[in-house]
């Protein structure tokens, strides 16, 4: 590789492009680790929790 | 939802209802345009010799009259719904909301009178002229500014996954449109762009794709998290596989737009690497579909009765399917064959009939009941406005994948002395029955429009009699 010819642009690419791997890594981590099934997934109802809060606003 | 059970919270959803009645209408006129050029590329005598009636002036009203003027009207109606519901908040700033109705409704009053007129910047997707495009960015911040300031004022203590879905599409639209749309004005009608060459191609399919990644399919991905358990009335299959979908797509689809230039003047590596990570976006894509459909188990008795759960579910399905062919189409090997066909008109609208009209019209016909509180006026018109749908989303797509790889094979074909067998206009002439056919199938999808439309009134109709008030329900 001839880093002597990287220009600002290309660094700033590499430097995007490792940390999306590694923030997609630090996402697969953080979503399967087991002790945070039931904090995700205590979320699976949260649209359906809305339908007595309604008072779907009004025209004057 | 902790905090929020006890007190009844008053939304501003008027601005939310004009969006949805809005969306209706522009479906119908958007579809309409779209089978009159149809018409035309079957019959050409069809453009009269008018020019502002050419396919090439009405083809790129059909597309900001669907993507922007339907699409966009769904978008900001589901998004202020679902904002104020899921952070159990009312709107940050209603006049805000009512200046992004006003704005984004004069944009495409903008469009309709300038496109026709041949005033086009030449990209496609982004043909509007410069100052049009000002106003796009103001209405659009706006947008997002009331989206994420309501966010942030929310009485819930989490983010609801359809939110994130949405201010990544708002981040990234921001973002996408101001740098595609950069261009040095030379009058109020005209401007050339700051790109140029392949760096302008670059530029455009870059907004291009990530029109269709962001726009067309993370706020609309932001729709299906929201609507399929509401209308399933069961909690999603997977949280957890929701996060994972939001963040692969989102890390994942801006850097597919190269994809579009394979075999052009682009760098080589630039297209493969579109490729590859087209390919490797299956993977969450399918994760997403499956999600969503697995969100009916137990559930799917329901099918039978409930037709507006008909459209969600199979709007799931051709969000798989165009999620699967898109990737395929762009493998280099597959491209030589697709690119510059029919195949990539078919598989654009499988995505755009099949999944973003389908979803949008599901999450349309569940915010008609619960914002004028009414049953529809008919629900057997609804049933009849899903056949109609699903039936002409095949034909047209089925037609199109015949055209396009018949098309495709003709051109690369050679004899035996290494020359071309089929003329151009051979292929032209062999294609007629099946654009006859797209026809047909827009016709079919377009009277389901129709039909939705007249249903869409008479429900309100229905709900300002029974509630004694011209165009929204009493008081709660």
């Amino acid at each position: 590789m001839d880093v002597e010819s990287m220009t600002t642009n290309d660094w700033l690419g590499v430097f995007f492009a490792v940390f999306v791997f590694v923030a997609m890594i630090y996402v697969y981590f953080m979503v399967f680790r087991p002790a945070n099934k039931d904090k995700f997934e205590s979320q699976r109802g949260m649209a359906l929790d809305d339908e007595d809060l309604i008072n779907s606003g009004d025209k004057k | 939802m902790e905090a929020t059970q006890a007190i009844p919270v008053k939304y501003d959803m008027d601005v939310v209802r004009w969006f949805t009645i809005m969306a209706a209408i522009y479906l119908v006129v958007g579809t309409s345009i779209g089978v009159y050029i149809a018409s035309e590329l079957a019959w050409p005598f069809l453009n009269f010799d008018i020019p502002y009636i050419t396919f090439g002036r009405l083809r790129p009203l059909h597309t900001n009259s669907v993507i922007f003027a339907f699409g966009g009207c769904t978008l900001m109606a589901t998004g202020y719904y679902i904002v104020q519901r899921t952070g159990a908040t009312k709107l940050w700033n209603n006049g805000l909301a009512w200046f992004t109705f006003w704005g984004w409704n004069l944009i495409i009053v903008l469009a309709v009178i300038t496109l026709p007129l041949g005033m086009t910047q030449g990209k496609e997707y982004a043909e509007l002229e410069w100052p049009i495009d000002i106003l796009i960015a103001l209405v659009w911040v706006a947008f997002g500014l009331n989206y994420i300031m309501t966010v942030a004022i929310r009485k819930s203590s989490h983010i609801y996954v359809s939110n994130w879905f949405f201010m990544s599409m708002i981040i990234m639209i921001t973002y996408l449109h101001v740098v595609n749309s950069l261009a040095i004005p030379v009058s109020l009608t005209k401007s050339y762009s700051i790109y140029s060459g392949v760096q302008d191609a670059m530029i455009q399919w870059w907004w291009g794709h990530n029109a269709v990644g962001f726009y067309l399919t993370a706020g609309f991905l932001g729709i299906m998290y929201y609507f399929v358990p509401k209308q399933a009335n069961r909690p999603v299959y997977s949280y957890r596989l929701s996060v994972l979908h939001f963040w692969a797509l989102t890390f994942g689809y801006v850097w597919l737009g190269a994809h579009h230039l394979q075999y052009t003047a682009l760098p080589d590596w630039t297209g493969s690497l579109g490729a590859a990570i087209s390919l490797a976006m299956i993977i969450p894509s399918w994760g997403g579909a499956m999600n969503g459909m697995m969100t009916l188990s137990g559930a799917w008795d329901r099918l039978r009765t409930d037709y507006i759960l008909r459209f969600l579910v199979v709007s799931l399905a051709f969000y798989a399917m165009s999620t699967f062919e898109g990737p395929v189409m762009s493998i280099k090997t597959v491209n030589a064959l697709s690119h510059y066909t029919d195949w990539t008109i078919g598989h654009v609208h499988s995505g755009a009939l099949g999944w973003v009209a389908m979803v949008s019209v599901g999450a349309i016909y569940h915010m008609m009941k619960k914002l004028w509180k009414t049953e529809m006026y008919s629900d057997s018109l609804v049933n009849v406005h899903f056949w109609l749908a699903t039936i002409g989303t095949v034909v047209y797509v089925v037609a199109m994948w015949v055209s396009g790889i018949m098309q495709g094979l003709m051109w690369r074909d050679y004899d035996e002395y290494g020359a071309l067998t089929y003329t151009f206009v051979e292929s032209v002439s062999a294609m007629h029955p099946y654009y006859a056919m797209r026809v047909v199938g827009g016709v079919i999808f377009n009277l389901g429009a129709w039909i939705m439309l007249f249903n869409v009134v008479m429900t309100v109709r229905q709900a300002s009699t029974a509630h004694g008030t011209n165009a929204v329900p009493a008081k709660a």
